[in-house]
Protein backbone atom coordinates (compact mmCIF):
# COMPACT_ATOMS: atom_id res chain seq x y z
CA UNK A 1 0.00 0.00 0.00
CA UNK A 2 2.79 2.42 1.03
CA UNK A 3 4.88 1.63 -2.03
CA UNK A 4 1.88 2.14 -4.25
CA UNK A 5 1.11 5.54 -2.67
CA UNK A 6 4.71 6.67 -3.17
CA UNK A 7 4.63 5.52 -6.78
CA UNK A 8 1.39 7.39 -7.41
CA UNK A 9 2.74 10.54 -5.74
CA UNK A 10 5.84 10.35 -7.92
CA UNK A 11 3.67 9.93 -11.00
CA UNK A 12 1.68 13.05 -10.10
CA UNK A 13 4.90 15.00 -9.50
CA UNK A 14 6.19 13.98 -12.92
CA UNK A 15 2.86 15.03 -14.48
CA UNK A 16 3.14 18.43 -12.78
CA UNK A 17 6.75 18.80 -13.89
CA UNK A 18 5.86 18.68 -17.59
CA UNK A 19 3.98 22.04 -17.69
CA UNK A 20 6.44 23.50 -15.15
CA UNK A 21 9.38 22.78 -17.45
CA UNK A 22 7.41 24.18 -20.38
CA UNK A 23 6.76 27.41 -18.47
CA UNK A 24 10.39 27.69 -17.43
CA UNK A 25 11.43 27.47 -21.08
CA UNK A 26 8.70 29.81 -22.34
CA UNK A 27 9.41 32.47 -19.70
CA UNK A 28 13.19 32.11 -19.72
CA UNK A 29 13.56 35.82 -20.61
CA UNK A 30 11.17 36.93 -17.92
CA UNK A 31 12.25 40.21 -16.41
CA UNK A 32 14.02 40.08 -13.11
CA UNK A 33 12.85 42.82 -10.78
CA UNK A 34 16.32 43.71 -9.73
CA UNK A 35 19.58 43.64 -11.58
CA UNK A 36 22.23 42.03 -9.41
CA UNK A 37 24.31 44.52 -7.46
CA UNK A 38 27.61 43.48 -5.98
CA UNK A 39 27.52 43.69 -2.19
CA UNK A 40 30.40 46.16 -2.22
CA UNK A 41 28.25 48.70 -4.08
CA UNK A 42 25.33 48.51 -1.67
CA UNK A 43 25.34 50.62 1.43
CA UNK A 44 22.87 50.68 4.29
CA UNK A 45 21.27 53.84 5.64
CA UNK A 46 23.22 53.45 8.89
CA UNK A 47 26.54 53.08 7.05
CA UNK A 48 25.87 56.05 4.78
CA UNK A 49 24.84 58.23 7.70
CA UNK A 50 28.04 57.31 9.54
CA UNK A 51 29.99 58.98 6.69
CA UNK A 52 28.52 62.29 7.85
CA UNK A 53 29.29 65.24 5.59
CA UNK A 54 31.42 63.14 3.28
CA UNK A 55 28.37 61.95 1.37
CA UNK A 56 26.66 63.37 -1.68
CA UNK A 57 23.12 62.03 -1.81
CA UNK A 58 21.73 61.51 -5.31
CA UNK A 59 17.99 61.13 -5.81
CA UNK A 60 17.28 58.99 -8.88
CA UNK A 61 13.49 59.20 -8.57
CA UNK A 62 11.24 61.16 -10.96
CA UNK A 63 11.12 64.96 -10.56
CA UNK A 64 7.70 65.03 -8.89
CA UNK A 65 8.72 62.55 -6.18
CA UNK A 66 11.89 64.52 -5.50
CA UNK A 67 9.90 67.75 -5.25
CA UNK A 68 7.49 66.16 -2.77
CA UNK A 69 10.27 65.15 -0.41
CA UNK A 70 13.88 63.98 -0.44
CA UNK A 71 16.89 63.39 1.77
CA UNK A 72 18.11 66.80 2.94
CA UNK A 73 20.78 68.12 0.58
CA UNK A 74 20.14 65.44 -2.06
CA UNK A 75 20.77 66.29 -5.71
CA UNK A 76 18.21 65.27 -8.31
CA UNK A 77 19.69 63.07 -11.04
CA UNK A 78 17.35 60.78 -12.94
CA UNK A 79 17.39 59.28 -16.40
CA UNK A 80 14.27 61.19 -17.47
CA UNK A 81 16.40 64.33 -17.83
CA UNK A 82 19.89 62.88 -17.76
CA UNK A 83 21.50 65.34 -20.17
CA UNK A 84 20.16 68.33 -18.26
CA UNK A 85 20.73 67.07 -14.72
CA UNK A 86 24.14 65.43 -15.06
CA UNK A 87 26.09 68.71 -15.48
CA UNK A 88 24.31 70.17 -12.44
CA UNK A 89 25.35 67.18 -10.35
CA UNK A 90 28.94 67.26 -11.65
CA UNK A 91 29.15 70.91 -10.61
CA UNK A 92 28.59 69.86 -7.01
CA UNK A 93 30.52 66.62 -7.02
CA UNK A 94 33.72 66.40 -5.03
CA UNK A 95 36.38 63.66 -5.41
CA UNK A 96 36.78 63.35 -1.63
CA UNK A 97 33.14 62.53 -1.09
CA UNK A 98 31.22 59.31 -1.53
CA UNK A 99 28.18 59.32 -3.76
CA UNK A 100 25.10 57.44 -2.53
CA UNK A 101 22.29 56.98 -5.05
CA UNK A 102 18.77 56.08 -4.00
CA UNK A 103 15.38 55.50 -5.60
CA UNK A 104 11.96 54.76 -4.14
CA UNK A 105 12.34 51.38 -2.49
CA UNK A 106 14.21 48.13 -2.39
CA UNK A 107 12.52 46.94 -5.57
CA UNK A 108 13.29 49.92 -7.82
CA UNK A 109 16.10 49.83 -10.31
CA UNK A 110 16.72 53.51 -11.08
CA UNK A 111 19.43 53.94 -8.44
CA UNK A 112 21.40 51.03 -9.86
CA UNK A 113 21.15 52.42 -13.38
CA UNK A 114 22.19 55.93 -12.31
CA UNK A 115 25.08 54.60 -10.21
CA UNK A 116 26.29 52.51 -13.14
CA UNK A 117 26.19 55.49 -15.51
CA UNK A 118 28.08 57.68 -13.05
CA UNK A 119 30.80 55.04 -12.88
CA UNK A 120 30.88 54.37 -16.63
CA UNK A 121 30.16 57.73 -18.23
CA UNK A 122 31.51 60.19 -15.68
CA UNK A 123 34.15 57.67 -14.51
CA UNK A 124 33.49 58.50 -10.87
CA UNK A 125 34.71 56.28 -8.07
CA UNK A 126 33.07 55.67 -4.70
CA UNK A 127 29.54 55.48 -6.06
CA UNK A 128 27.15 53.42 -3.94
CA UNK A 129 23.52 52.34 -4.04
CA UNK A 130 21.38 52.86 -0.94
CA UNK A 131 19.92 49.57 0.25
CA UNK A 132 16.18 50.04 0.80
CA UNK A 133 16.09 53.36 -1.02
CA UNK A 134 13.98 56.32 0.07
CA UNK A 135 11.61 54.05 2.03
CA UNK A 136 14.52 52.61 3.96
CA UNK A 137 15.79 56.09 4.77
CA UNK A 138 12.33 57.19 5.89
CA UNK A 139 11.98 54.26 8.26
CA UNK A 140 15.08 55.31 10.17
CA UNK A 141 14.64 59.06 9.98
CA UNK A 142 10.97 59.86 10.45
CA UNK B 1 -4.63 1.53 -10.22
CA UNK B 2 -6.51 1.77 -6.98
CA UNK B 3 -9.34 4.04 -5.89
CA UNK B 4 -7.09 6.67 -4.27
CA UNK B 5 -5.16 7.20 -7.48
CA UNK B 6 -8.34 7.36 -9.53
CA UNK B 7 -9.76 10.00 -7.16
CA UNK B 8 -6.59 12.11 -7.35
CA UNK B 9 -6.52 11.83 -11.13
CA UNK B 10 -10.16 12.82 -11.24
CA UNK B 11 -9.48 15.95 -9.17
CA UNK B 12 -6.62 16.93 -11.49
CA UNK B 13 -8.75 16.36 -14.57
CA UNK B 14 -11.76 18.28 -13.18
CA UNK B 15 -9.55 21.18 -12.17
CA UNK B 16 -8.08 21.30 -15.67
CA UNK B 17 -11.57 21.19 -17.25
CA UNK B 18 -12.83 23.91 -14.94
CA UNK B 19 -9.93 26.16 -15.88
CA UNK B 20 -10.47 25.57 -19.59
CA UNK B 21 -14.13 26.50 -19.41
CA UNK B 22 -13.59 29.78 -17.56
CA UNK B 23 -13.68 33.10 -19.36
CA UNK B 24 -10.40 34.89 -19.73
CA UNK B 25 -8.39 37.39 -21.71
CA UNK B 26 -6.20 35.83 -24.35
CA UNK B 27 -3.19 37.98 -25.17
CA UNK B 28 -1.77 38.03 -28.68
CA UNK B 29 1.62 38.64 -27.07
CA UNK B 30 2.76 39.62 -23.61
CA UNK B 31 6.22 40.75 -24.64
CA UNK B 32 7.12 43.34 -27.28
CA UNK B 33 10.59 44.21 -28.56
CA UNK B 34 11.00 47.75 -29.85
CA UNK B 35 13.86 49.52 -31.59
CA UNK B 36 13.19 53.25 -31.48
CA UNK B 37 14.84 55.38 -34.14
CA UNK B 38 17.73 57.67 -33.21
CA UNK B 39 16.47 60.66 -31.30
CA UNK B 40 12.97 59.25 -30.68
CA UNK B 41 11.42 60.58 -27.49
CA UNK B 42 8.99 57.70 -26.95
CA UNK B 43 8.59 54.00 -27.67
CA UNK B 44 5.04 52.70 -27.91
CA UNK B 45 3.98 49.06 -27.55
CA UNK B 46 0.53 47.64 -28.33
CA UNK B 47 -0.60 44.57 -26.41
CA UNK B 48 -3.66 43.07 -28.09
CA UNK B 49 -6.15 40.86 -26.29
CA UNK B 50 -9.43 39.06 -26.82
CA UNK B 51 -11.98 37.82 -24.32
CA UNK B 52 -12.22 34.18 -25.30
CA UNK B 53 -14.69 33.32 -22.55
CA UNK B 54 -18.43 33.75 -22.27
CA UNK B 55 -18.60 36.31 -19.45
CA UNK B 56 -17.32 39.90 -19.39
CA UNK B 57 -13.86 40.67 -18.00
CA UNK B 58 -13.20 43.87 -16.06
CA UNK B 59 -9.83 45.56 -15.67
CA UNK B 60 -9.18 46.22 -12.00
CA UNK B 61 -5.84 47.97 -12.45
CA UNK B 62 -3.15 48.63 -15.04
CA UNK B 63 0.11 49.56 -13.39
CA UNK B 64 3.46 50.40 -15.04
CA UNK B 65 6.73 49.43 -13.37
CA UNK B 66 8.16 52.94 -13.50
CA UNK B 67 7.05 56.56 -13.79
CA UNK B 68 8.64 56.68 -17.24
CA UNK B 69 5.94 54.39 -18.66
CA UNK B 70 2.23 55.00 -18.99
CA UNK B 71 -0.36 52.40 -19.94
CA UNK B 72 -3.87 52.88 -21.25
CA UNK B 73 -6.77 50.52 -21.77
CA UNK B 74 -9.40 51.09 -24.45
CA UNK B 75 -12.26 49.86 -22.28
CA UNK B 76 -12.76 49.05 -18.64
CA UNK B 77 -14.94 46.09 -19.52
CA UNK B 78 -14.30 43.52 -22.23
CA UNK B 79 -17.37 41.68 -23.47
CA UNK B 80 -17.16 38.01 -24.56
CA UNK B 81 -15.53 37.86 -27.98
CA UNK B 82 -14.46 41.50 -27.83
CA UNK B 83 -10.93 42.48 -28.88
CA UNK B 84 -8.89 45.41 -27.70
CA UNK B 85 -5.44 46.52 -26.74
CA UNK B 86 -3.41 48.10 -23.99
CA UNK B 87 -1.06 50.80 -25.18
CA UNK B 88 2.16 51.22 -23.21
CA UNK B 89 4.13 54.40 -23.85
CA UNK B 90 7.70 54.49 -22.63
CA UNK B 91 9.23 57.96 -22.34
CA UNK B 92 12.85 57.43 -23.24
CA UNK B 93 14.27 60.58 -21.66
CA UNK B 94 18.03 60.26 -21.35
CA UNK B 95 18.07 56.47 -21.17
CA UNK B 96 20.29 54.31 -23.33
CA UNK B 97 20.89 50.60 -23.83
CA UNK B 98 18.37 47.81 -23.31
CA UNK B 99 15.43 49.04 -21.28
CA UNK B 100 12.88 46.60 -19.92
CA UNK B 101 9.64 48.02 -18.56
CA UNK B 102 6.63 46.07 -17.39
CA UNK B 103 2.93 46.75 -17.12
CA UNK B 104 0.97 44.67 -14.63
CA UNK B 105 -2.66 44.13 -15.59
CA UNK B 106 -5.18 42.88 -13.08
CA UNK B 107 -8.64 41.66 -14.03
CA UNK B 108 -11.56 40.30 -12.05
CA UNK B 109 -10.81 36.74 -13.14
CA UNK B 110 -11.38 34.62 -10.00
CA UNK B 111 -8.36 32.46 -10.80
CA UNK B 112 -5.25 34.31 -9.51
CA UNK B 113 -3.13 32.69 -12.21
CA UNK B 114 -5.23 34.39 -14.91
CA UNK B 115 -6.17 37.52 -13.01
CA UNK B 116 -2.70 39.03 -13.22
CA UNK B 117 -0.76 39.40 -16.45
CA UNK B 118 2.64 41.04 -16.74
CA UNK B 119 3.22 42.72 -20.09
CA UNK B 120 6.85 43.37 -21.00
CA UNK B 121 8.15 46.15 -23.21
CA UNK B 122 11.77 45.82 -24.21
CA UNK B 123 13.37 48.75 -26.01
CA UNK B 124 16.89 48.86 -27.42
CA UNK B 125 17.94 52.49 -27.32
CA UNK B 126 21.02 53.38 -29.27
CA UNK B 127 22.67 56.60 -28.18
CA UNK B 128 23.39 59.16 -30.86
CA UNK B 129 26.60 60.12 -29.13
CA UNK B 130 28.60 58.36 -26.42
CA UNK B 131 30.61 60.84 -24.35
CA UNK B 132 33.40 59.69 -22.05
CA UNK B 133 34.24 60.95 -19.58
CA UNK B 134 31.35 63.30 -18.93
CA UNK B 135 33.57 65.23 -16.51
CA UNK B 136 37.14 66.48 -16.78
CA UNK B 137 38.64 68.21 -13.77
CA UNK B 138 41.85 69.68 -12.49
CA UNK B 139 42.97 69.88 -8.90
CA UNK B 140 43.55 73.38 -7.64
CA UNK B 141 47.01 74.49 -8.71
CA UNK B 142 47.49 71.56 -11.13
CA UNK B 143 49.24 72.35 -14.42
CA UNK B 144 46.50 73.52 -16.82
CA UNK B 145 47.19 70.89 -19.49
CA UNK B 146 44.37 69.95 -21.88
CA UNK B 147 42.26 66.91 -21.04
CA UNK B 148 40.36 64.90 -23.60
CA UNK B 149 36.70 63.94 -23.78
CA UNK B 150 35.95 61.33 -26.41
CA UNK B 151 32.66 61.53 -28.28
CA UNK B 152 31.74 58.46 -30.30
CA UNK B 153 28.94 59.03 -32.80
CA UNK B 154 26.45 56.40 -33.87
CA UNK B 155 27.29 55.10 -37.34
CA UNK B 156 23.74 55.61 -38.58
CA UNK B 157 23.61 59.23 -37.48
CA UNK B 158 26.03 60.54 -40.14
CA UNK B 159 27.57 63.09 -37.80
CA UNK B 160 30.37 64.96 -39.48
CA UNK B 161 30.86 67.83 -37.10
CA UNK B 162 30.49 68.68 -33.41
CA UNK B 163 30.05 72.13 -31.95
CA UNK B 164 31.23 72.41 -28.38
CA UNK B 165 30.42 75.47 -26.30
CA UNK B 166 31.71 76.24 -22.83
CA UNK B 167 29.30 78.06 -20.54
CA UNK B 168 32.12 80.23 -19.21
CA UNK B 169 35.30 81.70 -20.65
CA UNK B 170 37.35 79.82 -18.02
CA UNK B 171 37.75 76.87 -20.35
CA UNK B 172 38.51 76.46 -24.03
CA UNK B 173 37.28 73.48 -26.01
CA UNK B 174 38.72 72.36 -29.33
CA UNK B 175 37.39 69.46 -31.37
CA UNK B 176 39.64 67.16 -33.39
CA UNK B 177 38.88 64.07 -35.40
CA UNK B 178 39.36 60.88 -33.39
CA UNK B 179 41.15 57.67 -34.29
CA UNK B 180 37.99 56.06 -35.72
CA UNK B 181 35.73 57.51 -38.45
CA UNK B 182 32.89 58.31 -36.06
CA UNK B 183 35.01 59.53 -33.20
CA UNK B 184 35.80 63.05 -32.00
CA UNK B 185 38.32 64.23 -29.44
CA UNK B 186 37.30 67.28 -27.44
CA UNK B 187 40.37 68.97 -25.95
CA UNK B 188 39.35 70.93 -22.88
CA UNK B 189 41.76 73.30 -21.18
CA UNK B 190 41.35 75.66 -18.23
CA UNK B 191 42.85 79.14 -18.46
CA UNK B 192 43.83 79.10 -14.80
CA UNK B 193 43.77 76.44 -12.11
CA UNK B 194 44.30 78.65 -9.09
CA UNK B 195 40.60 79.34 -8.57
CA UNK B 196 37.65 76.99 -8.46
CA UNK B 197 35.65 77.24 -11.67
CA UNK B 198 33.01 75.16 -13.36
CA UNK B 199 31.60 75.09 -16.86
CA UNK B 200 29.02 73.10 -18.71
CA UNK B 201 30.18 71.98 -22.12
CA UNK B 202 27.29 71.88 -24.57
CA UNK B 203 27.95 69.40 -27.35
CA UNK B 204 25.87 69.78 -30.47
CA UNK B 205 26.18 67.25 -33.28
CA UNK B 206 25.23 68.24 -36.82
CA UNK B 207 23.04 65.17 -37.22
CA UNK B 208 20.16 65.60 -39.67
CA UNK B 209 18.12 62.97 -37.80
CA UNK B 210 17.88 64.75 -34.46
CA UNK B 211 18.33 68.09 -32.76
CA UNK B 212 19.61 66.47 -29.55
CA UNK B 213 22.14 68.39 -27.50
CA UNK B 214 24.55 66.67 -25.13
CA UNK B 215 26.48 67.89 -22.12
CA UNK B 216 29.72 67.36 -20.30
CA UNK B 217 31.36 69.31 -17.52
CA UNK B 218 34.75 70.83 -16.79
CA UNK B 219 35.94 71.89 -13.36
CA UNK B 220 38.85 73.24 -11.45
CA UNK B 221 38.37 71.89 -7.97
CA UNK B 222 38.43 74.13 -4.91
CA UNK B 223 41.58 74.17 -2.78
CA UNK B 224 41.64 71.74 0.14
CA UNK B 225 38.83 72.51 2.60
CA UNK B 226 39.26 75.53 4.80
CA UNK B 227 36.80 77.21 7.13
CA UNK B 228 34.97 78.89 4.28
CA UNK B 229 32.54 77.03 2.03
CA UNK B 230 34.31 76.31 -1.19
CA UNK B 231 31.23 75.59 -3.26
CA UNK B 232 30.21 79.22 -3.13
CA UNK B 233 33.34 80.21 -5.01
CA UNK B 234 32.38 78.18 -8.04
CA UNK B 235 31.32 80.35 -10.88
CA UNK B 236 28.56 78.84 -12.87
CA UNK B 237 27.07 80.96 -15.58
CA UNK B 238 25.03 78.88 -18.01
CA UNK B 239 23.44 81.90 -19.60
CA UNK B 240 26.51 83.38 -21.26
CA UNK B 241 28.32 80.96 -23.53
CA UNK B 242 31.76 82.35 -24.09
CA UNK B 243 34.01 79.92 -25.83
CA UNK B 244 32.93 77.98 -28.88
CA UNK B 245 34.85 75.38 -30.79
CA UNK B 246 33.87 73.65 -33.96
CA UNK B 247 35.26 70.39 -35.22
CA UNK B 248 36.84 70.06 -38.63
CA UNK B 249 34.53 68.46 -41.16
CA UNK B 250 35.31 64.85 -41.84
Amino acid sequence: MKVSAVRQALLLIVLALVPAIGEAIYFRNKVSWQSPVPGSELVTVVQARSWGDNVIWVDARPDNEFERDHIPGAILLNEDSWNELLPQFLGQWSPEKRVVVYCSAQSCNASREVAKRLRDEAQLKNVFVLDGGWEGWLKLNR
Amino acid sequence: MNKTFLRLSGIVALTALAQGARSELKWEQTSVDLKPALGDKQAVAHFKYENVGNTPVHFKSVHASCGCTTAQTQNEQVAPGQKGEITATFNIGGRTGIQVKTVTVQTDDPDPAHATTVLTLKAAITPLLEIQPALVYWQNGEEPKPKIITAKANKDAAIKKLDVTSSTSDFTAKVDAGSAPNEFKINVQPRDTTKAVYATLTIKPDSPSTANVFSAAARVMPPPPTTKSTLSTIRHDLATPAATAASPSQ
